[in-house]
């Protein structure tokens, strides 16, 4: 049975959220920050949230989006506005398609924790690469905003680092929504969720493990290049090496995504919107004491609710006529 | 001549560096090994230890040879509280639940160190002289790093082969249904592991100051975290002694490396010998993928 | 999941984690309302009247040492400025009060932030975040508010050349750090020509030490080593190892506090002994000192401001500038009292940067953000922190001048410049040899 109807409760909540950001004065950067937890939960999720598998070099696929749209606009900016941009985009999800497919042939190989943990040096072996082959700058990184100016003017640099940026990141996060709703709904899906309950089974039944497994990470990763290109990119105009491959990204995703409820539609939502605001209100109330409090109430809720606040509604709403919308 | 005269002295560099990664990990092994959690909280483990050697030494002139005691009762002090409050609720949830747990503790007690000591860096001089040794010179602190890195490793080893209890540990991270049907308390073993894990998280802590007594600050621990998550899978995860033999041959790696890498014209070489120690990682990866010493 | 724990237990325990859930979620919200602020009502005849300047600053991650050091330097120069007339434009009298917010620094929450002042705290006047990313990342969306940003901690020179109008700088840029210790070495010792480099490679240090190549070059020096070591290193045998070979005279690098302390101390180690040795940032702090002991004498490092500096209302009329702020001894009792230790140059560059606003605002008469940054072009005062001035197009600091502090007999002297030193240079440093013997510089 197909169901697309908790796409409807994931736009309304975009909806409410851009209202808010609009419509308040000094909320649209938070709501961007909650947007960009989403979206790194969102698509972490795809394969996360299917498999069961954690890639903890996650980060290093935001880093190399980050790239591909640096080296493109800082580069190549003579093509002009549109064809750099366009350039920025495609190497973004160049760059992420052939690191996911390295890494996946690789370390895919490998079960539960080894994995997650294999992937670790891959962040640690892209950001060195860079650093220690002076790549691109090397540690001097790629700075935007300057080239962008002399090149497009003022106007043109203002709105690719506002709006621009913030649009194209709300996109790349619905879309991840949407991805994720369609693999839920399809053959892919359910091997998915039969290899995540049960890897040595799935198998046994016939489902292409290794092939399911490298679909869903090449599609985590190349969302995740499109958020790095847009977020960190385009909205920052510049990119450092130490900065864009700093593994706390990839845990924060982990949280966001255990937060909501792994393998679910909303769940990276609400882990996002858990996250990101708790953590923005503690900064403005308590200034330097907001991890302090944060971590506390982080344990509490993973004691409260061990499969995520979403898997639990999920559970709670079965039977009643909002099943379908909670997923 | 320079060139080997070099190398040498980086592979010593490097094997006496590798034994403290190596004792840096062998924590993180134990715990995934029983519990299967992965601890992101590693590095802030490091840190208390790192502070507690540094304490002692400033306001009790406490070498930390003997530091070494007291930090491995804190840390499982530490570490049996952890698992009481926490774990224990945690270890039918999902895998990643922990993780999340462990990352939320990290934080914590990584703020509420700030709280009380600050944000500074900070350093002791434990001078105890040095010698001269294959082309270059070596403090005794360092020696001292090197020899009770290899001492605590094989004291650990010795308590998992004979003593009843650690056959029991090993026996539950072989099989666990298999050791509760040989009537073996799995929560009590959960207990212990756990808290020696961290014990001995927290006591490779001082001897990281042994080998670098500056820049001791709270946030140190994130990247010993990185190289201990690289340094488990190398030596297979879930193996605490095959982690202290890939954290020395991680060591001979990183810094040996450097001379040769040295060769290549417009590069960092130092920033290369992170690139290939990761390369390395993958390679033994594809050819072994349980690790260096997997299934041990 | 659980179903295999005591079901009445589960249950109970659970409600009061939610209870604490509950209660703490309250407490917070309580206070985040608490917390907001109330904007100055509209103008009358000689009213006074609050403005605030926000502060996005890291009082938690990488930058919290940083950051604690210039949130009190800025708290202080507030302080002196209400207590001294606060700022007056026409009829009102403007107490300052600063607004300030914890980065972690991290970028994404400067953005944030910037905006929550821009916005809800309606702050037109920015004390820029620590470190020179985060002063990038704060200034597009600055610029979209048209508020200004002032940098008191992001060094880098590339920030002033990417086009910001609403960007000025307080402190020295990085090409400059290195610079007047390669022109001290020069002056005491012509010979002293094997130059080597060995800094962390981050963007900040090597802006440094690419300038200072380019600099020592043009001074003559031969560069016989330059090499750097990776951000988090525990051990720079490697290069020590080499660069021992090269046999240099004089030694520049670092790039921040862990891996300053680390060089000096494997120096010492491997008993590297030099002519003269300059670090970045961390040589600035006491606990460089207190790390190393006695090893850390001689050991020179580049100070945006120090303790002892000549900076007077005195040396101000003698130039003929006007001297706004707290004199030397009021911020140094100002600082030790709130923080128990003497001031790091963080605290006094934020305190400048707080200055600089207060001043260029009485002169512009208008809280006009746009008309505030002209009357910057031609501003010039002194301070505890040195002259201020920036060059009016780009914004970069072009009065302020830096000193080079070296450890002597256990304490931090000014050595250069000339004008500013209240001690000679302890030129040679003394050998590790010697130091382990018990000498000092001045011993």
């Amino acid at each position: 049975m197909r169901n697309y109807t908790p796409l409807v409760t994931l736009l309304l909540i975009y909806a409410v959220m851009i209202a808010i950001g609009q419509g308040i004065q000094g909320m649209w950067q938070p709501i961007m920050l909650v947007i960009f937890y989403i979206a790194v939960g969102q698509a972490l999720n795809i394969f996360l949230g299917m498999t069961g598998y954690v890639n903890f070099g996650y980060v290093a696929l935001l880093g190399v989006g980050a790239y591909g749209m640096a080296v493109a606009l800082g580069y190549y900016t003579d093509l002009g506005l549109i064809p750099a941009l366009t350039l920025g985009f495609i190497l973004a999800i160049l760059l992420a398609f052939i690191v996911s497919m390295v890494v996946g042939g690789i370390a895919l190989r490998l079960r539960g924790a080894y994995f997650a943990i294999a992937t670790i040096g891959v962040n640690e072996g892209i950001k060195y690469l860079i650093l220690g082959g002076k790549i691109w700058g090397g540690s001097s990184g790629i700075v935007l905003s300057g080239i962008l100016r002399k090149a497009y003017g003022a106007e043109t640099m203002r709105f690719l680092s506002t709006v621009f940026a913030d649009a194209g990141l709300i996109v790349v996060a619905i879309l991840s929504g949407i991805i994720t709703m369609y693999i839920l709904n399809s053959r892919l899906g359910y091997g998915l969720i039969a290899l995540r309950e049960d890897e040595d089974a799935a198998k046994v039944m016939g489902i292409n493990v290794r092939r399911y497994k490298q679909i869903a990470f090449v599609i985590s990763c190349i969302l995740a290049g499109l958020i790095g290109a847009t977020a960190w990119t385009l909205k920052l105009t510049y990119v450092f090496p130490q900065d864009v491959f700093a593994i706390n990204y990839t845990v924060e995703a982990i949280v966001i995504v255990m937060l909501g409820g792994a393998g679910t539609l909303l769940g990276p939502v609400v882990g996002g919107l858990i996250y990101a605001l708790l953590k923005y209100y503690l900064t403005i109330a308590f200034p330097g004491m907001q991890l302090l409090i944060l971590a506390p109430l982080l344990i509490i809720v993973i004691l409260l609710f061990p499969e995520g606040v979403v898997g639990y509604l999920a559970k709670a709403a079965r039977g009643t006529r909002f099943e379908k919308f909670v997923r | 001549m320079a060139f080997v005269e070099q190398l040498i002295s980086n592979l010593l560099y490097g094997a006496i560096l590798g034994s403290v990664y190596g004792l840096a990990t062998m924590g993180l092994s134990l715990i995934f090994g029983v519990l299967r959690i992965v601890n992101v909280g590693h590095g802030a483990f490091i840190m208390v230890g790192a502070f507690i050697a540094y304490w002692m030494f400033i306001l009790y002139g406490i070498p930390p040879l003997i530091s070494l005691f007291l930090a491995i009762a804190v840390g499982m002090a530490i570490g049996l509280a952890i698992y009481m409050l926490v774990v224990k609720r945690l270890v039918d949830a999902p895998e990643l639940a922990s993780l999340l747990a462990m990352f939320a503790i990290g934080i914590f007690i990584e703020e509420f160190a700030k709280q009380i000591w600050g944000a500074d860096y900070v350093g002791y001089s434990w001078e105890i002289g040095g010698v001269s040794m294959l082309f270059t010179e070596v403090p005794f602190t360092k020696l001292l790093a090197f020899a009770s890195s290899i001492v605590i490793a094989a004291v650990v080893y010795v308590w998992f082969r004979k003593t009843k209890i650690g056959k029991a540990v090993r026996a539950v991270v072989e099989d666990r249904e298999g050791a509760t049907t040989c009537g073996i308390d799995v929560n009590r073993i959960y207990a212990l592991s756990f808290s020696l894990g961290i014990g001995l998280t927290v006591l490779s802590g001082v001897l990281v100051t042994l080998f670098t007594p500056v820049g001791i600050n709270v946030y140190m621990g994130g990247e010993y975290t990185l190289k201990a998550f690289v340094i488990a899978v190398l030596g297979g995860l879930a193996s605490p002694w095959g982690a202290f033999y890939a954290g020395f041959i991680f060591g001979l790696i990183e810094n040996g490396s450097y001379t040769l890498l040295g060769l290549i014209p417009g590069v960092e070489p130092f920033g290369l010998t992170r690139f290939l120690s990761s390369v390395v990682l993958m390679l033994v990866l594809l050819v072994k993928p349980t690790g260096l010493l997997g299934g041990e | 999941m659980l179903k295999n724990v005591g079901g009445e237990n589960v249950s109970k325990s659970k409600w009061l984690l939610v209870a604490i859930l509950v209660v703490s979620t309250a407490l917070i919200l309580g206070c985040a309302q608490q917390q907001q602020p109330t904007t100055p009502a509209p103008s009358g005849e000689g009213k006074v009247e609050t403005l605030y300047f926000g502060a996005p600053i890291s009082l938690s991650g990488k930058f919290a040492e940083e950051g604690k050091a210039s949130l009190e330097g800025m708290k202080i120069a507030a302080k002196w400025i209400n207590e001294n007339g606060g700022i007056k434009v026409g009829d009102v009298t403007y107490k300052i009060e600063i607004k300030a917010y914890d980065d972690e620094s991290k970028k994404e929450n400067v953005q944030s932030l910037i905006e929550r002042l821009a916005t809800v705290d309606k702050v037109k006047f920015i004390l820029a975040p620590y470190s020179s990313g985060l002063t990038l990342a704060a200034a597009p969306i600055a610029e979209k508010y048209q508020v200004l940003l002032n940098s008191h901690g992001g060094a880098s020179d590339y920030i002033f050349e990417q086009g910001y109008y609403y960007v000025v700088q307080t402190l020295s840029p990085a090409s400059r750090y290195q610079t007047g210790f390669l022109d001290m070495v020069k002056a005491k010792d012509p010979n002293a020509k094997r130059l080597a480099l060995v800094y962390e490679d981050g963007e900040f240090s090597r802006a440094v030490h690419e300038a200072a190549r380019e600099y020592a070059k043009q001074l003559g020096f031969e560069i016989v080593y330059e090499k750097t070591y990776p951000a988090g290193a525990t051990d720079l045998s490697p290069i020590l190892n080499e660069l021992k070979a090269a046999n240099p005279d004089v030694l520049i690098g670092g790039g921040h506090f862990a891996d300053g302390q680390l060089l000096a101390k494997q120096l010492a180690e491997l008993k590297i002994d030099l002519k003269a040795i300059s670090i970045l940032v961390a040589p600035t702090f006491t606990s460089f000192y207190e790390a190393l002991g006695n090893k850390a004498e001689g050991i020179a490092g580049p100070a945006q401001w120090e303790v002892g500096v000549k900076y007077s209302p005195e040396a101000a009329e003698k130039l003929g500038i006007e001297w706004y702020g707290p004199t030397q001894e009021e911020f140094l009792s100002a600082y030790k009292e709130a923080m128990g230790e003497e001031p790091p140059y963080q605290a006094a560059e934020a305190a400048a940067a707080v200055l600089s606003y207060a001043k260029a605002i009485e002169k512009a008469q208008s809280l006009d953000p746009a008309k505030v940054r002209e009357a910057m072009n031609d501003l010039e005062f002194m301070s505890i922190y040195g002259v201020w001035k920036i060059d009016p197009e780009t914004g970069k600091q072009i009065g302020h001048e830096m000193v080079i502090i070296q450890w002597q007999n256990g304490e931090k002297k000014i050595v250069w410049p000339e004008s500013a030193a209240n001690a000679e240079p302890c030129y040679p440093m003394p050998t590790w040899d010697e130091k382990e013997g018990g000498a000092t510089c001045g011993s």
